[in-house]
């Protein structure tokens, strides 16, 4: 039996394909663009066509993200916290904290040994420290998105970022830039930024760690979301939080996947 | 301000309200409830809300939880002000109101349950009072708001001051402010006689909560639909003190009873905490396919008292004091609630600008940690639209509605 997953996002729609033994046989990662509908269906007809298959070979989908209810197609539309947490478990049991960081949001997922969410937390009304945070200013210093994480491996000096607004924050970029501050240090200052609002969600759930151990009181952490993607942004949430973090296989797409994990489950 | 100069004004006020509330967003299919008791409110919160643009009426701008028992022992008719704001809330014109308020300086971060009134009173919206009275609490910024409404109108503006802790002396010292502010009324009203009035209105007011309590009683066990709102509404009216209001109390238990036995509503308890929005907002209608919803403030441990007979002012001036939003005594009230409710989940409703929510969410999430029990934390505006949109909020609702299934 095989079920679907369609993470539909603000900028990025992905999908997966489950079969019977929860192993993922196929994915997919499209732009969103301005029509999520047709978004849903292009990321699915790709994701079949990876795998070799048709619409009706597909027992059950799950829809989920901020476009999931304009999916016509689907059987069942669920919330991307619950997806996260159950992706996340999936792949990984001992996790019990998640920080998923998107294209718009940010959240902060607390689960409990069967992948059940137990508590959450979202930054709220505002896009810094986010995805779209990082694609604004990788724009403003003139480098890729993808290669920002080994950029920032070659900072030197730390260089402060607000961390308030992305509109200003790139205004700060381009003053850095212009002043002829090292690239890589401002790359650095960017993920520290994001970091910072990360570890104070995380702290709103509760996340407390042993600095002598390393380990956190909450249990193991993990990410998933585009920006896990992002081994810089990786490096300055664990020096932050002096704690190791599990970064999840195909971390974009463990939104979908845990969409098609519960699809499985309720097929 | 001279009479006549009032009763020609509030005519024209009067036809201001009426236009602004003309074009209006409130979907008809979603309002009311299936309550006899809810028409009723309507009835005589239209019916109060026309005789106070009356010719002769008196008005009194009240802030929110005053001892309106004051009010009706004078002849007044109570203009809670912050209330009227989810009126705006309605009109398609509300920007327009706003705009004002930003005109005049009035920074946009302040609780839109603030600007709304003042941008409605420069609107000319509202009937000019009488008088302004108030207390101060639970919101200090309403106080305020008050008393500038007394300068604008130039009427006077009275005020209690209410200690935050209950004990012999602040009641003593309540109970003094208030027959001051009874003399006082006494003069500018021209009223020579109303300990009569006051004791009528005292019993009223009893005769009414006593039936609320036990409404509210009955919910404790009953998932009745609708109830909980409509104690909610009751609570926000204000309107203890009349015969009117002692009857749609009685109107509501009976109704409650009759429901009892009968279909109840599905789904896990979740306790509303902080300001509610109209019955028709798509907010509720999204919770309610879900979950039961019991609404706190009607259930505020303030709310249940009743008035001693022999004594009222000193009753008014101890319920005034647990209005105060102290987070200790708060704790302790919701924690009963959600023993007698079982309750299984927070919704903490923090309203932007409101500086008394901010205060007191941390302890609510703690409280619903220790109780074990599932929370979340929506920021909303239920006046400006501007601060607000559903799509900002029903994502993280659906993943708490899915915790609650």
């Amino acid at each position: 039996m095989i079920t679907a997953g369609i993470d539909v996002g603000s900028l990025s729609t992905k999908s997966a394909l489950m079969d019977e033994s929860y192993k993922v046989i196929a994915y997919d990662v499209g732009l969103t663009g301005g029509d999520n509908r047709t978004a849903a269906k292009a990321t699915f007809d790709r994701v079949l066509a990876q795998a070799g298959l048709t619409p009706s070979d597909i027992a059950f989908i799950v829809t989920t993200g901020y476009g999931r209810e304009n999916v016509p197609f689907a059987d069942k539309h669920v919330s991307e916290i619950t997806c996260h947490g159950m992706g996340m478990h999936l792949e990984n049991p001992e996790v019990r904290t998640i920080l998923e960081i998107g294209g718009q949001d940010s959240k902060a997922i607390r689960i409990d040994g069967e992948g059940h969410v137990e508590t959450f937390a979202m930054n709220d009304k505002c896009a810094a420290g986010c995805g779209r945070f990082l694609e604004v200013t990788a724009r403003a210093m003139g480098v890729e998105l993808k290669d920002l994480g080994e950029i920032s491996h070659c900072s030197q000096n730390t260089v402060r970022i607000s961390s308030t607004c992305t509109v200003f924050a790139e205004t700060e970029v381009v003053s850095l830039v212009a002043v002829g501050t090292p690239i890589p240090d401002i790359v650095k200052g960017v993920h520290n930024s994001i970091a910072t609002r990360a570890v104070a969600l995380l702290r709103s759930l509760g996340i407390r760690h042993r600095r002598e151990s390393g380990e956190t009181e909450s249990g193991p952490m993990g990410m998933s979301g585009g920006v896990a993607l992002n081994s810089g942004v990786v490096k300055s949430l664990e020096e932050m939080l002096e704690t190791p973090i599990y970064i999840a296989e195909n971390p974009q797409v463990r939104g979908a996947i845990g969409a098609a994990y519960i699809g499985q489950r309720m097929a | 301000m001279q009479v006549e100069k009032i009763e020609r004004r509030r005519e024209a006020q009067y036809q201001n309200l009426l236009k602004l509330l003309d074009g209006h967003r409130r979907d008809a299919s979603k309002t009311g409830t299936s309550l006899r008791s809810s028409q009723m409110r309507s009835i005589i919160n239209s019916h109060r809300m026309a005789e106070a643009y009356k010719e002769g009426s008196k008005v009194a701008y009240v802030s929110e939880q005053f001892p309106t028992e004051i009010c009706f022992a004078f002849g007044l008719i109570p203009w809670n002000i912050e209330s009227m704001a989810i009126m705006l809330a309605q009109s398609l014109d509300v920007n327009r109101i706003f705009q004002m308020t930003q005109e005049r300086h009035l920074s946009r971060d302040i609780c839109s349950f603030l600007r709304g009134p003042f941008g409605m009173m420069l609107a000319d919206c509202y009937p000019t009072p009488d008088v302004v009275l108030t207390n101060d609490q639970p919101c200090e910024g309403l106080a305020k708001l008050v008393f500038m409404s007394g300068r604008s109108y130039k009427v006077p503006a009275l005020a209690l001051h209410s200690p935050n802790i209950v004990d012999e002396d602040s009641v003593d010292y309540l109970v003094k402010q208030m027959e001051h502010m009874m003399s006082r009324l006494a003069e500018e009203l021209q009223v020579e006689r109303f300990a009569e009035s006051l004791r009528s209105a005292v019993e009223h007011s009893n005769q009414a909560r006593h039936y609320y309590r036990k409404t509210a009683d009955l919910l404790a066990s009953h998932k009745l639909p609708d109830v909980s709102r409509e104690l909610q509404e009751v609570f926000g009216m204000n309107y203890f003190g009349t015969r009117e209001n002692a009857q749609l109390c009685k109107v509501l238990y009976e109704e409650a009873q009759e429901l009892v036995g009968g279909e109840e509503k599905k789904g896990k308890r979740v306790l509303w905490i902080g300001q509610v929005p109209e019955e028709s907002h798509e907010l509720l209608q999204h919770m309610n396919e879900v979950v039961d919803i019991v609404f706190w403030a009607p259930l505020w441990e303030a709310n249940r008292l009743m008035l001693d007979e022999d004594t009222p002012l000193r009753s008014m001036a101890e319920r005034a004091m647990l209005y105060h939003w102290n987070a200790e005594r708060m704790s302790s009230d919701i924690a009963q609630i959600c023993d007698e409710y079982e309750i299984e989940g927070f919704l903490i409703a923090n309203v932007w600008g409101c500086r008394n929510m901010m205060g007191v969410s941390p302890m609510l999430r703690d409280l619903a940690t220790a109780k074990n029990l599932k929370y979340l934390t929506i920021n909303i505006d239920l006046v400006d639209r501007n601060n607000y949109a559903f799509n900002h909020v029903k994502n993280r609702l659906d993943a708490f509605l899915e915790l609650m299934k």
